[in-house]
This record gives structure tokens, sequence and C-alpha cells, in this order.
């Protein structure tokens, strides 16, 4: 342990720290721009000079490790000088727009030039110029401001793993810029604009919007995957104006995703703004009071047997607090048993088992995930289902970790030295059966004893189990095979644990903790009576079993797998919807009860390593709409036992006696609540893997597409620019022999049903299945999917045009 | 004293076959004799320093790679030869190829080196060619291989050309080169003698040193050491151009007097040792003298760095009165500005701005402010910048305003030259 001194302050630090860290440790601020605690050294501005005794010239302090016996001078005359000198060389050719610049007022250069810059300019000669790049729909550029610290270029190098920026010419020619000009293909742009230093990177959409000291701050948190990245939420008269990041190191460390980013234009679409009722047999949808709208909402719900009503929530956007009364008013008020938030879920053979929380989250934290040296993905795609969770992934790949997939088409990935192995629709399981006899020492060949060799040696093997293996015709019994494998190669115990299902929606892991499932209550109690799942209460609300639907934040005709049975389930059944958005399914209801959108209230999120999050509000909703607890607390009010809390604290009171990690009373101060704390996973499961019979025809998948995965992004106009809506994935030599071309129109037929999408063609997809998006409107290939029989076969026609 | 180009001037002198007749590949063999630690030891007894411009011990160097390491490691010869008026490296590849790879191959020996590279300055062609031919010479001879001269030591050697940046002569902005990204330079620590080439301890040397080996080796450190005079031991060879009657490339026991070396071999300035104006003496990165200093000061390293210039790549560029030292100094900053790689601040800043201050200067335009600021901005450049391309930027100007400030002012006050 190295002891310096720095500005007569001594200081024990690990060896190899830089004196730049040191400082900080002891409060010293050392100016700088191009160093980032995230990112690799480049000790290219100069701006971090200090003073070394014995040294003869001045030490950047970013990249010099610390030695025994330094003594450190941070603002001596020899350093001031050398920052005075640094920084009139940064500002001669920095033109001079300060007020018309974004960054102005959260500049690093203006703030330090205060500082060390002087108030006249020597300079007067001819300023740089350079012109400016096309960097797609999220990054504005102004290059004439860069300061050449190539934080934006170590980022997509290091970070993002897409090396699109670099710096071209020398000297004072030199110009940071994309090789290539037009989008960036990374999901995580929206990081440059946030690093850069100074004005030449700034986020497109916030362009001119706000002045940075005009803006509040609040700390969010991300609801719009299930990594729940901590954000800052800036915003200005009660409008969430841009999303930055907040530095967590075990999450997010300093990087958002462009969707949690940039998605936030979609508060603002199509919102729900006050509470509305059909009469019955009309036709509009009124306006109406609150208690009106209420006391209707209830006369529906009693109007029927409490059996023949049965309610459906959203995991994507909605907060523990509504999702917890929901149920409670559903299981305890209204007295229905039929409760359930997994609609895209296909098989449900795992709720007859009492399935622990541990079985259904992580439980390698994200930290810990870097720290893995075989990393297998079942049915994953992490960069474009979870992305800060992928960061930490190729964290790991970079220090060296094995990565495999086993997926029904190779990954468009970051991750380094990723083995790709491409399985048939509903392969995986039959795969990691071979994996499993592999473990267990049967001779194994090819794929699966390549995999069996690299768990059986691995010492942090981890598996994760994707949005495919979740909705997999067989998911049940995927998980159980891998868990069987995990606790074959010993990595399933208290030191490390490596079974990890990663449910991508932001909040499904606080509707599993809070029973917002047919089978259990609250904080994984058994039920004596279990209702019906999602997919069963579609298919009774279609024929008429179920009478009144109860949808929170819902729309089943674009979140069901199967949306011909959602339509004709809206279509018979009674509805009400609460929610912040109108959608089909609102439009469908006869009451709808306007609610808030993420940003606009308190709310708790569970992220996928089941930590729970407590978000804020910064936001304000459409005027009449209410929060969506209050708006159930109310109704409840209609009936014999109301729920019995009155303000968010009890409601919270209550979670937390259910469940006691939502009990933030128990934490000490600064304390946030842990990942993984959960029970142990559940093992030697029965595992049956029913045959899978390779089918002829071409194969439909249908996949979450990350730019438009939740009811906020899909209505997002930003996010409309990044996504490709519409498009329908065929490897090229399918393409060929139907004489598809790229871009061409494709006719998607099954039986009756027809669908038409323009092709893309991707080498990445298996010959004889095509890929498309879960998609809305006309595009929604979901319109073809057999829900019943595993995944959809179709034929395809080529369409002019 | 002739020990690097003592065989230029024969016949056909860049073949094995005059290289061996004259007693060419004995000093390898006697290395292999030594052993690699003695060898070490001969080259430090030698007192031989870097002849690249940086003057650090070669000896030294070399036994900062560390022993024991489980990496490769790789010897680089630099002979990216950029230094304006340096022309040196180029005559030894040209006319004894076969002293530089023997050279290499002692310090390979010394050092535990399998991999050497040699970095040759994109714009020397010919001389690649030639140096290719000497290298697949030595080959086919079994001189270099996996067992080197039937030694059982391993050393091969290849050639990378460079794409004619000045700052790729910077030894880590070389293996950047080499490593086939841009040639930035990078930050030191850690130095190339423990992460170099590919991530792996490294050896850089200048050509130059390097074919003065075999000469140390074979007639001992202590011979070596006692030629020159203390602490700049050995010969130099200095490409004297400019205002010369006979310009060229000398070999010479270092301390000679700057004054001997111009009147004696160069065959005196141009019009008289009164036409002189001053002496760039280490290349264009070092600080004129003029002539005043010049009759009395001696061609070494300390007499040098006492005078506040340097003994640099030994590149002697010779100015006579008819120059207008403003537009020489200018011509250089436009260089400077041209060749900076733009990594960092000051330099990439510094060197525009200077160039800019400069060329408004020779043409008329500068101001008695301008003066100050040229000081001010190299002061601001020196000592701040991640390589010492930055520092060589500053030195010219420094050098001028130093002892020709008066033609600044000249320029300044009556819009034109003093020289006419």
């Amino acid at each position: 342990m190295p002891t310096l001194i720095i500005d007569g302050k001594e200081i024990d630090v690990k060896p190899g720290t830089s004196i730049m860290e040191a400082a900080k440790l002891l409060g010293i601020y050392i100016p700088h721009f191009c160093y980032h605690p995230k990112l690799p050294i480049a000790g290219n501005c100069r701006m971090c000079l200090v003073e070394v005794e014995k040294m003869p010239k001045p030490v950047i302090s970013c990249a010099m490790p610390v030695s025994e016996g330094m003594v450190v001078k941070t603002d001596s005359p020899m350093v001031r000088t050398a920052r005075k000198g640094v920084m009139e060389f940064l500002l001669i050719n920095h033109p001079l727009d300060c007020p018309v610049c974004d960054q102005g007022g959260e500049c690093t250069l203006q703030d330090l030039a205060m500082k060390y810059g002087p108030d006249r300019s020597r300079f007067h000669d001819h300023k740089r110029e350079v012109p400016n790049h096309d960097l797609g729909p999220l990054i504005e550029t102004e290059m004439n401001r860069c300061i050449h610290c190539t934080r934006c270029i170590r980022f997509s190098e290091d970070v993002s793993g897409v090396e699109q920026m670099g710096a071209v010419y020398r000297g004072d020619h030199m110009m940071v810029g994309p090789f290539v000009e037009g989008h960036l293909e990374s999901e995580l742009t929206g990081n440059l604009a946030e690093i850069c230093p100074v004005g030449a990177l700034n986020f497109k959409p916030f362009h001119f919007q706000a002045r940075g000291w005009e803006l509040k701050h609040a700390d969010g948190v991300c609801t719009h995957c299930s990594v729940g990245c901590h954000t800052r939420l800036d915003h200005l008269d009660g409008r969430i104006l841009r999303v930055m990041a907040r530095g967590w190191d075990a999450g997010n460390e300093s990087w958002l995703c462009d969707k949690g980013r940039f998605a936030i234009d979609g508060l603002r679409e199509g919102r729900l703004e006050a509470p509305l009722v059909r009469p019955v047999n009309g036709v509009v949808q009124n306006k109406v009071s609150w208690p009106e709208a209420l006391d209707q909402a209830a006369a529906i719900l009693k109007s029927v047997k409490p059996e023949e009503v049965a309610g459906v929530a959203s995991d994507a956007i909605q907060g523990g607090e509504e999702l917890f009364a929901f149920q409670d008013l559903l299981r305890n008020v209204v007295g229905t048993a039929h409760v359930d938030h997994r609609l895209r879920q296909r098989d449900f053979s795992g709720d007859e088992q009492p399935l622990t929380r541990a079985d259904l989250l992580m439980n390698t934290p994200l930290l810990d995930l870097a720290g893995a040296d075989v990393i297998l993905l079942v049915g994953f795609d992490p960069r474009f289902e979870t992305p800060l969770l992928n960061f930490r992934l190729r964290r790991a790949s970079q220090a060296g970790a094995r990565v495999i997939s086993i997926h029904t088409r190779q990954l468009n990935s970051n991750l380094l030295g990723l083995t790709s192995i491409v399985v048939a629709p509903g392969g995986e399981a039959q795969l990691l059966n071979q994996v499993l006899a592999g473990v267990d020492g049967a001779a194994v060949e090819g794929d699966a004893g390549m995999v069996a060799a690299l768990l059986k040696g691995a010492k942090k093997p981890v598996v994760l189990l994707g949005e495919q293996a979740i909705v997999h015709p067989e998911a049940e019994g995927l998980r159980r095979l891998v868990v069987a494998l995990l606790d074959k190669v010993g990595a399933i115990g208290p030191n490390w644990n490596g079974f990890n299902r990663v449910a991508s929606r932001g909040n499904a892991a606080a509707a599993q903790d809070l029973g917002v499932v047919p089978h259990r209550g609250p904080g994984y109690t058994r039920l004596e009576r279990a209702g019906m799942n999602a997919a069963a209460i579609l298919e009774a609300a279609a024929e008429g079993r179920i009478k009144v639907l109860f949808l929170l934040g819902v729309d089943p005709t674009e979140e069901a797998l199967d949306r011909e049975l959602a339509r004709k389930a809206l279509e018979k059944a009674r509805v009400i919807y609460l929610g912040a958005y109108g959608c089909e399914a609102s439009r469908a209801a006869e009451v709808v009860l306007a609610g808030l959108a993420p940003g606009e209230k308190p709310m708790t999120l569970t992220n996928c390593e089941g930590r729970v999050q407590r978000g804020v509000r910064a936001g304000n909703g459409p005027l009449e709409a209410k929060e969506d607890w209050r708006i159930l607390r109310g109704l409840s009010d209609r009936f014999a036992s109301p729920l019995g809390y009155n303000d968010l604290e009890s409601l919270r009171k209550r979670m937390a006696t259910n469940d006691h990690r939502y009990d933030f009373a128990r934490l000490g101060p600064g304390e946030t609540p842990r990942a993984c704390d959960h029970s142990p996973v559940t093992k030697g499961l029965p595992v049956v893997v029913r045959a899978f019979e390779p089918a002829s025809g071409i194969h439909l998948v249908v996949e979450s597409a990350l730019y438009r995965d939740d009811p906020v992004a899909w209505r997002s106009p930003v996010m409309g620019k990044l996504a490709r809506d519409g498009r329908l994935r065929i490897h090229p030599d399918d393409a060929t022999g139907l004489a598809i071309g790229q871009d061409g129109l494709v006719r998607v037929l099954q039986g009756e049903k027809r669908v038409e999408l323009r092709a893309d063609l991707d080498s990445r997809v298996p010959r004889g299945v095509v890929f498309g998006d879960f998609g809305q409107g006309d595009h929604a290939l979901r319109e073809l999917c057999d829900y019943v029989n595993g995944y959809s076969r179709v034929s395809l026609v080529a369409l002019p045009g | 004293m002739k020990i690097v180009y003592q065989n230029i001037h024969l016949p056909n002198s860049h073949t094995l076959a005059v290289y061996r007749a004259n007693g060419g590949y004995q000093a390898v063999l006697k290395a292999i004799e030594l052993g690699p630690d003695e060898v070490i030891e001969e080259v430090k007894r030698s007192g031989i320093r870097g002849r690249g411009g940086a003057g650090f011990p070669a000896g030294m160097k070399w036994s900062f790679i560390p022993k024991n390491d489980p990496r490769p490691k790789y010897l680089t010869c630099n002979a990216d030869e950029g230094e304006p008026g340096t022309c040196k490296d180029r005559d030894i590849i040209r006319y004894d190829p076969h002293r530089l790879i023997e050279g290499m191959m002692i310090c390979g020996f010394a050092v535990g080196i399998q991999q050497a590279y040699i970095y040759i300055r994109g714009e020397f062609y010919r001389e690649t060619e030639r140096l290719q031919a000497a290298i697949d010479e030595a080959y086919a001879d079994g001189i270099l291989g996996d067992n080197a001269l039937g030694k059982g030591f391993k050393f091969h050697l290849a050639i990378h050309r460079g794409g004619g940046a000045y700052v790729c002569g910077e030894e880590t902005g070389l293996i950047e080169s080499i490593e086939g990204k841009k040639g930035q330079p990078r930050l030191k620590p850690p130095f190339p003698a423990n992460i170099g080439l590919y991530g792996c301890p490294t050896v850089i040397n200048n050509v130059e040193t390097l074919a003065s080996i075999p000469s140390i080796i074979e007639r001992g450190g202590a011979w070596y050491g006692a030629l020159g005079v203390a602490k700049s031991s050995g010969t130099k060879i200095f490409s004297v151009s400019g205002h010369v009657n006979k310009p060229g490339n000398y070999e010479v026991e270092l301390g000679i007097p700057l004054k001997t070396l111009l009147e004696e071999h160069a065959g005196g300035v141009r019009g008289g040792w009164n036409n002189l104006k001053g002496v760039i003496p280490g290349g264009s990165s070092s600080p004129i003298l003029p002539a005043e200093v010049c009759a009395t000061i001696t061609m070494d390293y300390d007499a040098m760095a006492k005078a506040g210039t340097m003994l640099g790549s030994g590149a002697v560029i010779v100015i006579d009165k008819s120059v207008c030292l403003v537009r020489a100094i200018a011509r250089l900053s436009r260089f400077y500005r041209h060749e900076s790689c733009g990594q960092c601040t000051p330099c990439r800043e510094g060197t525009g701005w200077l160039a800019q201050i400069m060329t408004r200067m020779e043409a008329g335009q500068g101001t008695m402010e301008d003066i100050d600021l040229l000081q001010d901005i190299c002061n601001n450049i020196g000592g701040k910048t991640i390589c010492a391309l930055g520092d060589a930027a500053a030195g010219p100007v420094m050098g001028a305003l130093r002892s020709f400030k008066e033609e600044f002012i000249y320029h300044v006050e009556h819009g034109r030259c003093m020289a006419g």
C-alpha cells in the first residue's frame, strides 16, 4: 500500500492507483477533460497536470501511478501555469458560441475556463473549421466545439464494441467523427453525447429544448427493461425533457441505452386525459367525473359473479404499488382468483410447482456477471433485450470469458468470441438435454459436447434464460434442464449461483413478487384456490366464461401472443381499462380510468436480479389522470371491504409485510436493497423433454423489438426512427428462392390470415425460419401465431413494389 | 576514426561477401562466446549513447528488459530517420546493411530476443530494397533463422515500412505504427522496456547505435569508451548540410570542435567563417547556435546541453548570412504543425498557433506582442506533451528568439527582412 502526500494530506492507496484517483479519495478535484473513470486512460487533454516533487516536468495525474513517498502538489504555481497554458490552447480553436450551445451551463470547458481561462484571447489567426457529421437521429454534432478528448472514440471501442468513431487526419487538422456518415449502429449511442465534455456531441431530441440551469433533477429508475438502470430525470415545468445516467457501479455504471434515454417523448403521445364511460349499447366514450367512472366500474364488477371477473396487468410500465393493489382488489375485494400478467408465455406448467423467487429471477448479481468464465445464453439476445446487462457480459468477455449462445438464430452481438449455436425453433431443450448427458459423463459429440466440456471445466459458469426461453413452448422443461445442468457442475451453491432467468420487461419481477399470478399470493405465498392464467383468461373471455376483464395498463391485442384471441376476448367481455395510454383495449372498454405513466408517480420497481428500487415523480401527467393505486383504492370504496391503505406509506408498509424485500425501513442509512436476496433454487424437479418433431415449411418466430417493447417506447417518435417496424427477417438464400429482394414487399400467409411486410435479408437467420417483431397495427405478425402448437408455419409470397 | 562507416568506401560494400571479407559476422560469434550478460556489460562499458537523438545509454536500455519474463521480447530498429537534416542512417543501410543486421543480432542474443523489426522510413524505397536483399542473403547463408549462424539461437528479422510520418520516429509512435494503428505516441509509463510492441518488452535502438555494436564487441567496450570525450564516448556521424562547401556525412570522434568539423571536414562555411550566421547542431528540433558560440563549442552531449541546445541526431545545418532566419524558422514551424499527430492539446493547438504567427511574422505582419506570445506558447508546449514532438516544435523558435531576436524585431518594425 503506497503512502503518498497530496497537497499536504497523507493517504494510503492500492498499488497502481493513479494520482487522480488518489486525489479524488481525498476530496481533491483535479481538473480534467479526457479522463473518465469508466473509460481507458488516454492522457491527451493535459489538463490534469500536477507537480510531483523530484520530477522535472509536470505529470498528468490521470495516467501516473502513485509510488511510495510521492509528494504531489495539485495547485502549485507550476501547475497553475501549466493549466492556464492548456486552457488557452483548448480555447483558441473553440468557438465562442456558449450562448447558443446546448452544453452551456453544464460544460466542463466553460466551467474550467471560468477558473483558468483568460478573459481576452491572444489568438488572432484563423480558427479551425470542421464539417459536422450525420450521426443519426439521436446525436447532434457541432464539431467545431470538439476538443479531441477522444472520450467518444474510447467509449465506442471499449464499451459499445462498435468501432464507428475515430479521429482522422493529424495535428490541428485532426477531426473526430464517424468513419461512415449516418446511423451509428449501436444501442448505446446516447452515451457519446453524455460523456462529451463540451458541446460537440449533443442530444438531438433535446436540442434547444431547455438550458441546463433551468432543469430540475430527480432520481429515477428506468422502466424500459428489467435492468432498472439508475437515471437522472431532468425536468422543467412538469415535463421530463432529458434522461441522464446516474452513476451506479453495481448496475449501469455511467451508461444508459438509447431506449432508456430517448423513449421519454413517448410519455406525451396518445395519453388518456380523463376518465371515460361508454353507455350500455353506446358507441362513444364520454368524459365523466371520477366518482361517476368509479361507480360505473364498480357496477360492472358487481354485475357478474366474482369468479366471472378476471384481471390482467402489464409487467412493463406499472409500479409495484398498483400491481399489489390490483391483485389485492381483485382477490380480496371483488373475490376472484383470476389474475395474471404473463400474456406472452406459452407454457404454464411451472405453476403446478411451488417455484421460488430464485427459480424465476437472476441469481448472479449484475456486478458478478463480469467475473463469470463461461457464459451460456439460452434463447437470450442480451444486447437487444437488456442492453446494460449485456454490457456486464461484454466486460466478462473482455476479461476472457467464453460466451456461447443457443438460439434459433445467430446473435448480432458485441460479446467477444461469441460462439453461436443455432437450433430449430423449439430445439433448445433437446440440445440442452444432450449437454446434460455430456455433463453426466456420456460421450456427446458436436456442439452439445463442446458446451458440456466448457461447463464442466468452468469455475464460475452462468446460464441466462432470455425471452425466447421464457416464451418457449417448453419453457418450464428448459428451465429445469438448466437448473439440473448447473447443479451437476456445482454452480448452484451459496458461493456461486449461475442460474439466471431474465424476464426482460421492466417490472416483471415485481409482478411475480407481489402475486400478480393466478397460483400465488404476494410474497410467494401459496393460495388455496388457484385462478386461471393469462392464456386461459383470454380463452375464457372469448368463450364468454369470463364476463368482465379488468386490464391494468395492458392491451392484450398488443401484448398477447395470439392477437386474434385477444380481439375476441375484448369483443365478448365487458372491459374496464386502467392505464395511461389510449389503445385498442381502452377503446373497447366500457370504463376507462386514466392513470399515470412512469416518471409521473412514485413507483416501486424490481429489477431482473430482484433488487427492489424506487423511482420518484418528476413530471406531471394529464390534469385529470390519477395515480393508479389511488384509483384502485377509490374503486374499492364501492365494495363492502375497501382496500386497507389510504396513503402511499401505508400501501408500501402493506407490501413490505407481504414481502420483506419491499421493506425499506429495515435498511440502514445509505443502504439499498440487495440483489438476488432470495431463497435457493429448487433442485431435483423432474425433467421431461418432449421429442421435437421437425416439420416442413417455413417457421415463424416472433420476437420483441428493443425500441418497441413497451407502451412508452412504441409510442415514442424517436424510437420510431430507430426501430425497423414492419420487417420480416429472412435468410438471403431463402429470399432468393422466393424471388424476394432486400426491402421487397412480402405477404406472409397462414391459412386465411395474411400480413404484409418488407423483407430484411439477414444471414444471421437460419434457412427455413423467418423472424419478425411483435409489432403493432397492421404489421403484427402475431395475427399469424398459432398459439397452441408452438411455432406457426407460414408461407411467403413476394409482392410487387 | 571510422567505425560505422569503415567499409562504405569499398566496392559492393553492401554485399555479404564484402562484409565477410572485412571481418563481418565475427563480432556476433564473439558475443555468443562472451554470453549475454557480458555483452551487455561490454556495451555499458563502451558508454555508447543512443544516436537517434535522445542520447540514452544503450547498454542501460538493454539491461532494463525484464529477465525471466514469460512474454516474448522484441527488438525494433528505428530507421525512420525523419529529423530534417539527418541522412546518416540512410548511408549505413545503403552501403553496409550487414553491419546493422549483425548489431541487431548481438542485441537479440544479449537480451534474449527472437524476433526483430526494422521500421524504415517509407521514402527510403531503394534502401528498403537493398536492406531486404541483405536480409535475404543472411537468411540464405544461415546467418538468420531458427538456428542463427548454426549456433542454436533463434533470430528473425523483418522490415516494416513507414508511411511518411515524422512522429513515427518517436519510439512508441513507431510501435503503434508497426501494430497497424495510427502513429500516435503512447503515454509513458509504461515504458517499452516493459510494455512495448504487442504489449511485450521491447528494445528500440537507432540504426547508427546498432551499427556501432559489432565494433564495440570486437574491440571491447573499453576501447570504444576511450574514444571521444567523457560521457560522450565513441564516434558520431554528423550530417553536415547547408552553407558549407562540402556537405555530407562525416564520422568523427565526439567532442570535436564544431569549427573543426565545418572547416576541416566539411570544406568550410560558404564565403568564409565570418559569413556564418548560425548552426542548428542536432537536427531541426535543436535550438540554433549563433556564430560566436559556434567558434568555440565542441560536439558532445554535455557541451551542447550546456549551450542550451542538443546533439540530437547529429544533423548539422549551417546557415550563412544570406538567410532570413525568421523565414527559416517559419518553415520549420510549418513542418512541425504538419507533423504533429494531434493527440495531445499543447502540441496539436500550439504547433498550429506557432506556425500561423511565424508565417505572419515572416510576411512582415507580426507585432511586438507576437514576439512575447511566441515565447509564451513555446513555454506552454515545452514539457507538457505526451512525446517530445512538442518540445521539438518549440526548440527552433525558442533558439531563434534567444539568439536572433533582433531579426524578429526588424521584421515587425520594417515589415521585411534584414537579410534583404
